[in-house]
């Protein structure tokens, strides 16, 4: 879920060259109107940001619904770990191919408005198929719900880039990117910290724990995909509104999917697409089973379990900017990545050999989770040209999403067999080996000239010489 | 990096060298009712010996339902030493002496641990606190107990009480060498500790919120068993999400010389065959010094053999607040172990091991591999360049 903003920087590259069909400055509109309804003025953008940032919320807050529930869900519905992660899963399983298509659904098929609207609605109708299973005690239609939900979350945050792009092109897009991703980690903080409290008052309100109070708070939760639904709703409504007042044209994701791309991409893209599977699922997965981790091995509160299993996206949302900028000054992202990488194996590994208070390894895998994110999804482009990326983005999310559904899978079954220990050996494994990919990713890049692993100063020089060159 | 990585591999490499440990075995005769002459069995309950020979010792396993099951444990230095049992004193239960080691100078040491009474308390509102809404206890001295049931090296007792229906069993196993149970709780077991499994099935609650704790007693003769440790384990991997493992043992006598000792691990399944979510966690009281001739009059083994009498009790009790109560499986199962010397420590798995030290290991491999080829190709480089002609 978290994995998609990191295209961002792909977007924020192109969204300077592009030029925008329609320049707010030579077509004011005939007759004056406040600043606030001025699609030309700043402030009013500033309002329709904030209808963007909270087009993800209820996306966000609901995805990790099961993993601030973990004990109330495996209790009320009598499931074992491995039928929990199947919640996981079937969010992942719609996404392994709809990664492809999101952009060209949102560019060809429904336009940007309609397209956020329907995925708001599959968001939507996901979340209460899900909370109805719950109510209902049928795990199965809880799985359709994860499915449907699943459908409508990655795709829409396709949309609500493509949305930021075609408001903010070449103004504050950076700004707005990162307004964005911390809204999301809010989301998903918010969420593993108030949805216990509102399970124990819907519990309170219907006389006794149970399926029933459980389908009742992720109702509640639901809410929050209908307030984005608004969200949707609104945007769309000013969106129409700016393209006729500004005559400028439908936002475009403008990703070009070429899957015959596949058979030409480079050894090194290939190494980072196994860092990225490797890497990432040692993460949410870990994080969907953390609360009874804590709670069992270091004898957490439920409260504070969900609090520290929360501490990876709160620290995510102010360092990614910060890490992001320190990436980009520094350049060395091979470098960074293994840095990432090792940090990570050694918060893992506090995880599974110490009983060290776990606040230090979880901080630290905040903290390595946002450095690898800034450092490795940018790489990309630097290996494939231009008109590739798109594929060759789809293709790493796709991925990553099958190997988080397998993972998800099989971390359950692992738990339930053989324990935590085992289970966060497993994660140390899939964690070694993505260092060892990024080793090799090091050597193969020296090999080749040393492009990924230049400091941005030597980057920067080589593109003012190739601009030279071409002029 | 490489130096944390290589540490991390050599202290990996020093756990597979420490976790393989030498195995040590021992020979078991299994003799039900010794000396006992008449076909018919004994009246008021069976009488199991095990006898355990180890190059220069022995340890004697007793196990017997005459009255509350017992199961009696003696340790003594001498291959050759024997139990003998007047049964006419035996059975009558009102004098100490009617079993005896000979030569009684070769004992060791010896405990005897006593399932005298199984507890039940009416949870109304769900906080697990077993001093309130105490039901009338079942005495399992009143329990009316099976013959026992000899299948190889394990023997299963199985007692109903008059007022209720369902059963409560015990099943004693003996070990030859080291090993580990085949169901969980997986306790890990030396040639040195026999296994005692508990469980009650289809006991009707008295309350639909009931939970239930089970008394134990151990007399301890000169080394009685005055304290629980309890030991945090980094290594769940035989029992999933137990990160505990409680040691009875005699207080520490100014040295840590342990001379037996009863291990649980805290957790109870709900289930004969359980998944994780079955899993029940158990917590006990502190062990309370009890008077002798109460557990003597309790249990048929502790009068006939223990002289001194030195006795403490605690509580096992099933079940956290918040948890399923009994009603829902009519099942509970609790598995300890009862053996002489140090209770066995968990390491880990060779599984474990192996993949931490792939797992480390290959990317270090790779890294000074890598390594050496950069330098080699740079010294290349470095001299074809110092002959490159000048133009």
């Amino acid at each position: 879920m978290a994995d998609i903003e990191e295209r961002r920087s792909l977007l924020g590259g192109e969204g300077d060259d592009g030029s925008p069909s329609g320049g707010p400055a030579d077509r004011a509109p005939g007759r004056p109107m406040p600043a606030i309804c001025d699609p030309a003025h700043l402030l009013h953008r500033v309002v329709v940001l904030g209808f963007m940032c909270f087009l993800g919320f209820g996306s966000y807050f609901c995805y990790d619904n099961p993993a601030a529930l973990q004990t109330q869900v495996l209790q009320d519905l009598n499931l074992n770990t491995a039928e929990f992660m199947q919640l996981y899963a079937w969010y992942s399983w719609p996404n392994v191919i709809l990664c492809f298509f999101g952009g060209f659904l949102l560019d060809r098929v429904f336009g940007i408005r309609l397209g956020t609207i329907i995925f708001s609605l599959f968001v939507c109708v996901g979340q209460v198929i899900f909370a109805t299973g719950a109510l209902l005690n049928r795990y199965w239609l809880m799985e359709c719900g994860r499915f449907v939900f699943g459908i409508g979350g990655e795709s829409l945050a396709v949309a609500q880039n493509t949305y930021a792009v075609n408001w903010f092109k070449g103004k504050e897009l950076n700004l707005v990117f990162g307004l964005q991703l911390s809204m999301a980690r809010l989301g998903s903080t918010v969420n593993m910290n108030i949805m216990g409290w509102v399970y124990s008052r819907v519990a309170d309100l219907v006389g006794s724990p149970g399926y029933t109070a459980l389908g009742g708070s992720l109702m509640i939760a639901g809410v929050t995909c209908l307030f984005s639904l608004g969200c949707a709703l609104v945007l769309g409504f000013l969106d129409r509104r700016a393209e006729r007042i500004l005559n400028k044209e439908q936002g475009k994701a403008g990703e070009v999917i070429q899957l015959t791309d596949v058979k030409d991409f480079p050894f090194p893209l290939w190494l980072i697409f196994l860092i990225c599977v490797c890497y990432y699922v040692a993460i949410f997965p870990f994080i969907g089973l953390g609360q009874v981790f804590f709670i069992e091995k270091f004898n957490f509160s439920p409260a504070e379990a969900r609090a520290v299993n929360s501490i990876v996206y709160i620290i995510s949302a102010p360092a990614s900017p910060i890490l992001g900028f320190m990436v980009d000054r520094t350049g060395r992202n091979v470098i960074w990545v293994i840095t990432a990488v090792a940090a990570t194996l050694a918060a893992h590994m506090m995880l599974a050999f110490t009983f060290w208070n776990p606040w230090i390894a979880m901080s630290l895998l905040g903290v390595s989770y946002s450095l690898l994110a800034c450092a490795l999804w940018p790489m990309v482009a630097f290996v494939v040209p231009e008109h590739q990326l798109g594929t060759a983005y789809g293709f790493m999310q796709s991925i990553q999403n099958l190997g988080l559904a397998l993972i998800a899978m099989a971390a359950g079954a692992i738990l339930d067999n053989k324990g935590y220990l085992v289970l966060e050996v497993f994660f140390c494994a899939c964690i070694c080996l993505a260092l060892m990919a990024s080793v090799m990713l090091y050597f193969v890049d020296y090999q080749r000239g040393g492009g990924l692993n230049q400091s941005a100063a030597a980057r920067a020089k080589l593109q003012k010489e190739a601009t030279s060159d071409a002029e | 990096m490489a130096a944390v990585l290589r540490s991390g591999f050599w202290a990996l490499v020093v756990l597979v060298s420490t976790s393989s440990q030498s195995s040590f075995e021992r020979q078991l005769s299994v003799q039900l009712n010794p000396g006992w002459t008449t076909t018919s069995p004994p009246p008021g309950g069976d009488l199991l010996h095990v006898r355990a020979f180890g190059d220069n010792d022995t340890l004697h396993y007793l196990f017997c339902s005459q009255g509350a099951p017992t199961l009696l444990l003696i340790h003594t230095n001498s291959s050759s030493s024997t139990v003998q049992v007047d049964w006419p004193l035996f059975l009558a239960r009102n004098t100490s002496g009617s079993l005896k080691v000979e030569p009684e100078s070769s004992i060791l040491h010896s405990t005897a641990v006593v399932f005298s009474r199984l507890l039940e308390y009416d949870d109304v509102n769900d906080t697990a606190d077993p001093t309130s809404d105490l039901f009338p206890p079942y005495e399992l001295q009143n329990f009316t107990w099976s013959r026992l049931n000899l299948t190889g090296d394990s023997a299963r007792l199985c007692g109903a009480s008059s007022s209720s229906s369902g059963v409560l069993c015990l099943q004693l196993s003996v070990f030859k060498t080291d090993g580990r149970g085949q169901t969980w709780p997986r306790l890990l077991h030396t040639a040195n500790s026999s296994q005692l499994e508990v469980w009650i099935d289809g006991l009707l609650p008295r309350a639909t919120r009931s939970r239930f704790l089970l008394e134990l007693q151990a007399v301890g003769g000169a080394y009685p068993l005055s304290r629980v440790e309890v030991h945090r384990s980094i290594d769940d991997e035989y029992t999933p999400s137990i990160f505990k493992a409680s040691h009875w043992v005699s207080a520490a006598n100014g040295s840590s010389d342990v001379r037996s000792f009863v291990q649980w691990k805290p957790v109870a399944y709900r289930r004969s065959d359980p998944a994780l979510e079955e899993a029940t966690p158990c917590s006990h009281s502190e062990p309370r010094w009890q008077s002798g001739e109460t557990t003597a009059a309790a249990s048929g083994l502790v009068q006939a053999f223990d002289s001194d009498l030195d006795t403490f009790g605690l509580n096992v009790s099933f079940g956290l607040a918040g948890e399923p109560f009994y009603n829902s499986t009519k099942f509970l199962s609790w598995t300890v172990l009862v053996g002489v010397g140090s209770p066995p420590v968990d390491s880990f798995s060779p599984l474990v091991v192996a993949i931490m030290a792939v797992g480390l290991g290959t990317p270090v491999v790779l890294l000074l591999l890598g390594g050496l080829w950069v330098c080699l190709s740079k010294k290349a480089a470095d001299s074809t360049t110092a002959y490159e002609p000048i133009n």
